[in-house]
């Protein structure tokens, strides 16, 4: 048996974060003792709707968030109880409602820092309607083989060592919420664990004292005796040792109280929980508290250390009059071991999992990005530059000087082409409509294809199987294009031509085959084709996407890789366009009429519909 | 509990109607000739000059002077201003109008479980520790506001007589509704005394306890609680506060000079159980200390830290209950850390290190912590199977 809480308690977590992390760690204790799922809903405004993963073993269990209590009993009837995890300046309002409910029996408050007189009001609230108001700054509450409300037990592993998965005969009620685990502990080491542990809150006014809890357990036919943990401040001990002494009660009281250390230091310094305040004369010392319960029958150790011969010697009393029958200890073996997840069992080095996706260029697991094993910092501090970083992302090498300068240039030169092309174009449009930069630069960037921007990769392509294919065969190269391809990408300009030829080309080919030591068999190759097309047409030269393409192609990065080139550099004027439309404050725009040939049917009158 | 200084708590007096002398706060005693000339009451008045700072017994180290007038005022606040008591600097006075009075009366308020408890007497001033007796005690329920004629008979019963029951108990009223829209705790007036020739009245000194957990209610709060620990906080003890005010979770330190038994132990109530194990045992602590709600593990090397360079130690007790959620392993691997630190500093000489703690990932924060045998530090560790407080009796016993 238990009290407060057992296999028939469902309850409701008002909180964010913390309340999720609680509902997963009591999920581990259904779990353990294979009960259905305590916490079956959430409140918390912010998420409302939302459904929260929580796994009770390897079930995975989605648990919905509510935008009011109201809501969630309505949906939920079979709640009977309410853990407060939401903040202290909104932990009154949200106990108020719960108590309220018509369906909440028992609510209890985690929150820390509650004001006093919201936590005074809520404990007379609670008495007026027949409830319990647990806390503020209570762990929570357990009940061995029943129910865990809170956090209480701590981790999977101590609530196997502290026997909680059945119950034992030890009855705990604490201020402390780090002592309850304690406490359950040394019942479980020096006796033969507890029926339910409830820690109250060290809190000046907490909603309830030892005394309420001390008359359920008495009441609680498999509760033997019962653990306070009590500290210095407020009368709840003295109370509750009034209790024990007023008349022969059934249980056993064992008792450790905190705060003797007091009376030795310099007047005035008190440190602990909130409530542990010593009154005017003595009222409240833990000297106080400690006589009154010693007075009234208990057990009380003078140094928390002695509470675990304390509780033995109850225990072997109660065994030897036969109040508590002997068990037969259970096989820990036997219980459920909690499914790990799949990173622990990698680190274990106990299961295979295939690899979803492979990365051979970055890794940033570690204190910074590596590209290709470098770092990135070591790279700066080193004098590389962006060219560098292309070069080891796209081609997983570290460049030359003299082809890292090139590919400097080759960006360079393509950053922009003026507001008139496709890319430029698009952005504006885009940026004009009022578009943010992310999508107004992609507007520009879905120009990029066969028509714009996109020949380089089929120049460096087809150039190089000519290269390959074709020596000293132009011709051969020309009509196998003619067949297969049809004009040859990097061929031809729509204004440039022999007397006008490209700038930007020139000035490419000129600085790679002057200036430079590279070895340029493609881009030779091109210059080749270009005499032959030239003679035929005047405006068939290469252009700056076909000698881009080669240079590439002879720095050897891989052809498909070589579009990235143009769609790098035009980001650079894409964003360019756009911060500047920005800057203008530039308004929507539209096509005037006279731009359009509208070459449409004349006005009609529309069927009646079939 | 947050106690405040009498500045603050005058000036929310002042706010709900509660008569008070006329005072000033200073930090520049030239600042006092100037506001005499603004003031009158300043020029014409008794002054009293007090210092404006959380120190006990301040009349007996002559922090409180009597009786001034305007020239002699600024010369105590002269005196007192830079003064150092102990850890503690005078930092402000209050200079406060000194009425001539003919009677001084008692009047508190303090909360309790059920509501708060009204105490009046007319045995105010010293005399109000012989006469605790005398003193009238009136029940308010909580969120009740009693009648004016009920304060009024609670007055005459406690021998307050005719026109000045009556204005005692409207200045209790006021107290009463000052104690609840400012979630104080308590508030003590002693004396409030009494000029009959015009029947002024006026709290001449005043004791008030706000609840700070519910500053987030009160915008008007521009002040700070003084030190709760009955003494200015140390620079150590400040560093500590200023960490905890940023973290999740806690972590707190209170030095006690003179103490041997450094205190490195988790969790609200079972650090109180190791500070009490220790004076059972006869021994002295140098310092309370506590973390709690896992906090970063910076947080626990900065307060390990600390208290490793607590002067004329010789055991440090790293002690706590089996934790709910703190995570062991990685406060410890803060404690460690803080430990390491230390001991390359040079600190921790002849200091044994006892360790006794459980909880989330115990086995591989203990075996952590265990290794620093290997690094040559006097260290004994154990697991959740010690007795808590036991270590304590083997720190002292060795």
């Amino acid at each position: 048996m238990s009290i407060l809480a057992n296999r028939e308690t469902r309850a409701v977590i008002i909180g964010g974060i913390a309340g999720l992390n609680a509902a997963k760690r009591m999920a581990q204790f259904d779990f353990l003792i294979n009960r259905p799922l305590t916490v079956q809903a959430f409140v918390y405004p912010p998420e409302e709707g939302q459904q929260k993963e929580i796994y009770r073993g390897g079930e995975l269990n989605n648990v919905t968030v509510y935008s009011s209590l109201e809501k969630a009993l309505e949906e939920n009837p079979q709640i009977n109880t309410a853990l407060i995890y939401i903040g202290a300046s909104r932990a009154y309002q949200s106990a108020k409602e719960a108590i309220e409910s018509k369906e909440i029996k028992l609510v209890s408050m985690i929150t820390e820092g509650v004001p006093e007189k919201d936590a005074k009001r809520l404990r007379i609230l609670a008495l007026q309607h027949g409830k319990i108001f647990n806390g503020p700054s209570s762990i929570g509450i357990m009940s061995a083989g029943e129910c865990r409300l809170g956090v209480i037990g701590g981790e999977y592993k101590n609530l196997k060592l502290c026997n909680l998965y059945r119950p034992g005969s030890f009855g705990v009620i604490t201020k402390s919420g780090g002592l309850s685990n304690e406490a359950m502990w040394l019942c479980a080491q020096n006796g033969n664990g507890i029926t339910s542990a409830v820690a109250i809150g060290g809190d000046s006014y907490p909603g309830t004292d030892f005394v309420t809890y001390l008359e359920m357990f008495e009441n609680d036919p498999e509760t033997k005796a019962v653990v306070i943990v009590g500290e210095v401040g407020g009368t709840l001990e003295e109370e509750a040792a009034e209790w024990y002494g007023k008349e022969i009660r059934r249980i056993k009281l064992v008792a450790a109280i905190g705060g003797t250390c007091q009376e030795v230091l310099p007047q005035g310094m008190k440190f602990g929980h909130a409530g542990a305040k010593e009154g005017k004369k003595g009222l409240g010392s833990a000297r106080s508290k400690m006589n009154a319960l010693r007075e009234a029958g208990a057990l009380v150790p003078d140094t928390f250390g002695g509470l675990s011969k304390a509780i033995k010697q109850v225990y072997q009393e109660l065994l030897s009059t036969g109040v508590i029958k002997p068990e037969p200890e259970l096989d820990e073996k036997l219980l459920p071991t909690l499914p790990p997840s799949v990173q622990e069992v990698m680190k274990q080095g106990d299961i295979i999992v295939e690899p979803l996706i492979r990365t051979t260029i970055s890794d940033d697991r570690g204190e910074e990005p590596r590209y290709v094993g470098y770092a990135a910092s070591e790279l700066c501090e080193k004098g590389y530059g962006i060219e560098d970083v292309v070069a080891l992302l796209w081609n997983k090498k570290l460049p030359s000087k003299e082809e890292s300068e090139i590919i400097k240039r080759i960006i360079m030169i393509s950053a922009d082409h003026g507001p008139a092309v496709s890319g430029a174009f698009g952005s504006i449009i885009a940026a004009c409509a009022g578009i943010d930069l992310p999508q107004a630069v992609s507007a520009g960037m879905t120009m990029i294809g066969p028509r714009f921007g996109g020949a380089v990769t089929n120049a460096g392509k087809y150039f190089k199987y000519g290269v390959k294919e074709y020596p000293n065969d132009i011709a051969g190269f020309l009509s196998w294009m003619k067949q297969n391809v049809g004009p040859v990408p990097g061929i031809g300009h729509r204004v440039k031509s022999l007397k006008n030829p490209d700038k930007r080309v020139k000035y490419l080919v000129e600085y790679v085959k002057n200036q430079t030591t590279l070895h340029t068999p493609c881009l030779d190759y091109a210059l080749e084709v270009e005499k032959i097309t030239t003679s035929k047409k005047d405006n068939l030269i290469l252009n700056v996407d076909g000698t881009i393409g080669c240079i590439l192609v002879d720095l050897d990065f891989p052809e498909y890789s070589l579009n990235g080139f143009f769609v790098l550099a035009r980001t650079i004027g894409m964003i360019g366009h756009w911060i500047d439309q920005n800057n203008q404050n530039a308004r929507l725009i539209r096509l005037y009429d006279y731009l359009i040939n509208y070459a449409v049917k004349e006005e009609r009158d529309v069927p009646e519909k079939k | 509990m947050a106690k405040i200084l009498e500045g603050p708590a005058m000036k929310l007096f002042n706010k709900w109607g509660i008569p008070v002398p006329n005072y000033v706060v200073i930090m520049d005693p030239n600042r006092l000739e100037q506001l005499g000339e603004a003031n009158k009451w300043l020029r014409e008045s008794k002054l009293v000059v007090k210092a404006h700072e959380a120190i006990g017994g301040r009349f007996k180290l002559g922090l409180v002077k009597l009786g001034l007038n305007l020239e002699g005022a600024l010369e105590a606040a002269k005196e007192m201003i830079g003064r150092e008591i102990g850890t503690s600097t005078v930092r402000q006075v209050i200079v406060a109008e000194m009425l001539d009075h003919d009677e001084e009366y008692y009047i508190s308020i303090a909360g309790n479980r059920d509501g708060a408890e009204l105490l009046l007497s007319t045995k105010g001033g010293i005399d109000i520790e012989d006469n605790w007796d005398t003193v009238k005690r009136l029940f308010i329920p909580l969120d009740e506001n009693p009648t004016i004629e009920r304060i009024t008979e609670a007055a005459l019963e406690a021998g307050f007589i005719g026109e000045i029951a009556e204005r005692v108990a409207k200045i209790a009223s006021r107290l009463i509704l000052c104690f609840d829209d400012e979630d104080a705790q308590s508030i003590e007036i002693n004396p409030l005394v009494i000029r009959k020739s015009d029947m002024r009245f006026a709290a001449l000194d005043a004791v008030m306890n706000v609840d700070w957990d519910a500053r987030f209610r009160h915008a008007d709060w521009d002040f700070k609680p003084v030190s709760e620990i009955g003494r200015p906080y140390t620079e150590a003890e400040q560093q500590i506060m200023d960490i905890d005010a940023r973290i999740k979770g806690s972590v707190k330190l209170v030095e006690v000079p003179g103490g041997d038994i450094a205190l490195l132990t988790a969790g609200g109530g079972a650090s109180v159980f190791y500070s009490d194990a220790v004076v059972a045992r006869g021994g002295s602590i140098a310092n309370y200390a506590e973390y709690s709600g896992d906090p970063p593990d910076w947080a626990v090397e900065a307060l390990t830290e600390t208290i490793c360079r607590l002067p004329k130690i010789r055991h440090i007790i790293v002690g706590g209950a089996i934790a709910n959620f703190t995570d062991v392993k990685a406060t410890f691997s803060g404690i460690i850390n803080g430990f390491r630190e230390s001991k390359s500093k040079g600190y921790l000489e002849n200091v044994t290190i006892w360790v006794r703690r459980g909880g989330p990932n115990e086995n591989q924060g203990l075996a952590a912590i265990k290794k620093l045998q290997e690094e040559g530090f006097d260290i004994h560790v154990y697991d959740r199977s010690m007795p808590m407080t036991d270590i304590v009796d083997m720190a002292l016993n060795s």
